[in-house]
């Protein structure tokens, strides 16, 4: 019956809401998802066709602000020097996404009791490790296992190629006696599970047409769906509505031909990443929750996180096969990534050595620093620079600042007329501190390296990829938004599994984490089905 | 006169003619200009959803003509190429330059077109679904690495 109550409804098929539902699924209840994007073809992605480069420029550009699709939302951005980055489908932004998938360090849940910042998360990595476990079996990760920055850890592929580019920075680390591994990646470099390996075709950013990528469309759906999950697309909600009793009991959403319906729920699972969640609680206003819902603490919106990057690029003088391998990262430096306190920041960062840039991407940044000219000069400037670039990106732990938020914006909306997020971020001091820190460091180990030149920009303007801390998770409900298993302390039946709810941010890539922690959630949600919202 | 059908062929001339003074043909013959590819195509193409920029870089091309009047009473169609060279140069500076985005366009069509990208040594062919060939990881790099004490905390 379409208007009986659904058992669990999860609202959003990304990284989070994929890995909730396939865990979910084995107790044959009735789960159905909401997504407001739809299932992408990769026949159809950019790296099928010879304009794929300019097309990040374009459909499959960074911004959700300039894609021109009617799936995403737009996000008010004026007042933050990083500008947010998602991606509206089944698969959410992990079709986007380089797919670097490093794990949380067991210092990263501790931060106030180790450096005395921020607030320890109320679970820590001994609780999350059996889910990485269980996450690096479905989203088919590749890496090597034995890296001193870490634990012991299962790792089910090789690593992805270094390609010359990796070795030739390799070995500028291992002139300064400095930390490198090859990175975790959540990309096949073998036939795994029905998908098969990596072609090297450097498209990783425009959606991976190999299947090699793990975007969990082709992941943990199938195996969702297949266990009877129902998802879904082109739904865009709302708001979650609240019953007498002040507990959720739905949702109103839009169809695709923006038909405003009802869906009615026992529970609700918001995993609509750290914009798109607090977004919508704090559209859901009601009796009981006229702040926004489960705000009682003041807290949904606060405390957003990115992760500040810088980007150095070094340029040498022999050509790096730069144009091929998986973008996102092919080794990765934690040796600044732990507190020193000789140093004039606190936390730490990591540095992700990428690619080099493609032919489209060389003229188009060597124009913009002012090292690709025009006429006469044209190709002499363009040889000096294209397969000679070694990308190079730093990613710094961002602390929880209060004044860092998402709300409503009065004017923005969607297609549908729901209310958009504004941002507003502030850098902080140990963030700058940190990011010069880093893009000293970045210059010495390119230089090492044997690069002839570089060029830094910090903060880079575009990387607000990782959105984080906008419903924290805490055991104190004046204090936090949800508890250590993702339930919110105001409405006991209603769940948060995305980004929204990471109390620090660390200094990696969180994709691994949020998945591992809706594992964690689900998982916790199974054990306690017969009491759950005691 | 121009519509949403695209450029009339003597502004797709005229511009092509303009790219071939942004990326003029390489010296070693190697490379074409972007013009004698035929890169303004591209830019009509990326114009096509944008008629106000289209109708800027409309202005644009009768302002090469203007000027080709009062300098050779030609069209500048009519002139030879040192001749066009020196109106592309004059209009660059004026009020009616093409918008900055052309450069964009251009070095955008350019460094996709099947002719570059071989010459480029990356095959004419898009990245998928062929892909590239790497060498084998030489993890031997790493037995330094492989010597650290375990450095996270916990």
């Amino acid at each position: 019956m379409a208007d009986e109550p659904v058992d669990v409804l999860i609202v959003g098929a990304g990284a989070s809401g994929a890995a909730l539902a396939w865990s979910l699924a084995e107790t044959r209840m009735n789960i159905v998802c909401l997504e407001q994007g739809g299932w992408m073809n990769p026949a159809d992605y950019p790296g099928m066709s010879g304009d794929w480069e300019a097309r990040q420029l374009g459909d499959f550009g960074l911004s959700p602000n300039t894609r021109g699709r009617r799936e995403d939302y737009p996000v008010n951005d004026s007042n933050s020097p990083i500008a947010a980055s998602m991606f509206n489908a089944v698969g959410g932004s992990t079709i986007m996404y380089a797919a670097h998938f490093p794990r949380f360090h067991p210092s990263d849940f501790r931060v106030r009791t180790l450096d005395g910042v921020a607030d320890d998360w109320p679970l820590d990595y001994r609780r999350l490790a059996p889910f990485y476990d269980v996450n690096a079996r479905m989203m088919g990760v590749s890496g090597l296992a034995g890296d001193p920055a870490y634990p012991p850890k299962e790792v089910p592929l090789p690593p992805v190629a270094l390609g010359k580019l990796g070795e030739t920075l390799a070995r500028g680390f291992n002139r300064l006696g400095w930390h490198w591994w090859p990175s975790d990646s959540a990309i096949t470099t073998q036939e795994y599970e029905g998908r098969a390996p990596c072609i090297n075709a450097g498209t990783c950013l425009v959606g991976c047409a190999q299947g090699a990528k793990a975007s969990t469309d082709i992941t943990y759906w199938p195996a969702a769906l297949r266990q009877g999950v129902t998802l879904e697309t082109h739904c865009r909600v709302r708001e979650i509505t609240v019953g007498d009793n002040g507990m959720a009991d739905g949702v109103v959403y839009y169809d695709a031909e923006g038909v405003e319906r009802k869906r009615r729920a026992h529970v609700v699972v918001l995993a609509c990443n750290g914009i798109g969640t607090p977004r919508l609680l704090l559209n859901s206003t009601s009796r009981h929750f006229p702040d926004g819902l489960a705000n009682r603490s003041g807290l949904v919106g606060k405390n957003l996180m990115f992760h500040p990057y810088a980007m150095v690029t070094g340029i040498f003088d022999e050509p790096l096969e730069g144009y091929k391998g998986p973008t996102g990262c092919c080794i990765m430096s934690q040796e600044f990534y732990e507190t020193d306190a000789a140093r004039d920041f606190l936390r730490g960062y990591s540095f992700e050595i990428l690619r080099g840039f493609g032919p489209v991407s060389t003229a188009l940044w060597g124009m913009s620093m002012g090292r690709v000219a025009s006429g006469a000069e044209h190709h002499r400037s363009y040889a000096e620079l294209f397969d000679r670039t070694a990308g190079m990106v730093v990613i710094c732990e961002d602390l929880p600042d209060a004044g860092n938020s998402v709300t409503l914006d009065p004017h923005l909306t969607d297609a549908d007329g729901i209310p958009a997020p504004r941002i507003t971020y502030r850098l902080s001091d140990n963030s700058s501190r940190m990011l010069a820190h880093s893009v000293a460091r970045a210059t010495e180990v390119l230089q090492a390296a044997g690069a002839k030149d570089s060029v830094s920009v910090a903060p880079l303007p575009f990387a607000g990829w990782h959105l984080m801390g906008t419903a924290r998770m805490g055991m104190d409900p004046d204090t936090s938004v949800v508890n250590e298993w993702g339930r919110c302390h105001d409405v006991r039946n209603l769940f948060i599994v995305d980004g929204s709810i990471f109390v620090t941010a660390a200094a990696v890539n969180p994709t691994n984490t949020i998945q591992a922690l809706a594992l964690h959630i689900a998982d916790t949600i199974k054990r306690n089905l017969a009491n759950l919202f005691d | 006169m121009s519509d949403d059908s695209g450029f009339t062929d003597e502004q797709r001339h005229a511009i092509n003619r303009v790219l071939d003074e942004i990326i003029p043909p390489s010296q070693d013959g190697r490379l074409p200009g972007a013009g004698q590819l035929g890169v303004a195509d591209y830019v009509d193409r990326a114009l096509r959803s944008m008629p106000a920029l289209r109708a800027m870089f409309v202005e644009s091309v009768s302002a090469l003509d203007t000027i080709a009047g009062r300098r050779h009473a030609r069209r500048f169609a009519e002139l030879a190429t040192h001749e066009q060279a020196a109106v592309i140069n004059e209009h660059a500076s004026s009020a009616d330059a093409f918008p900055p985005i052309l450069v964009l366009h251009a070095y955008g069509g350019y460094y996709q077109h099947a002719r570059v990208l071989e010459a480029l040594g990356l095959g004419s062919q898009p990245p998928h679904p062929t892909g590239y060939e790497m060498q084998p990881n030489d993890l031997s790099l790493l037995d330094p690495v492989r010597q650290r004490a375990p450095m996270y905390r916990t």
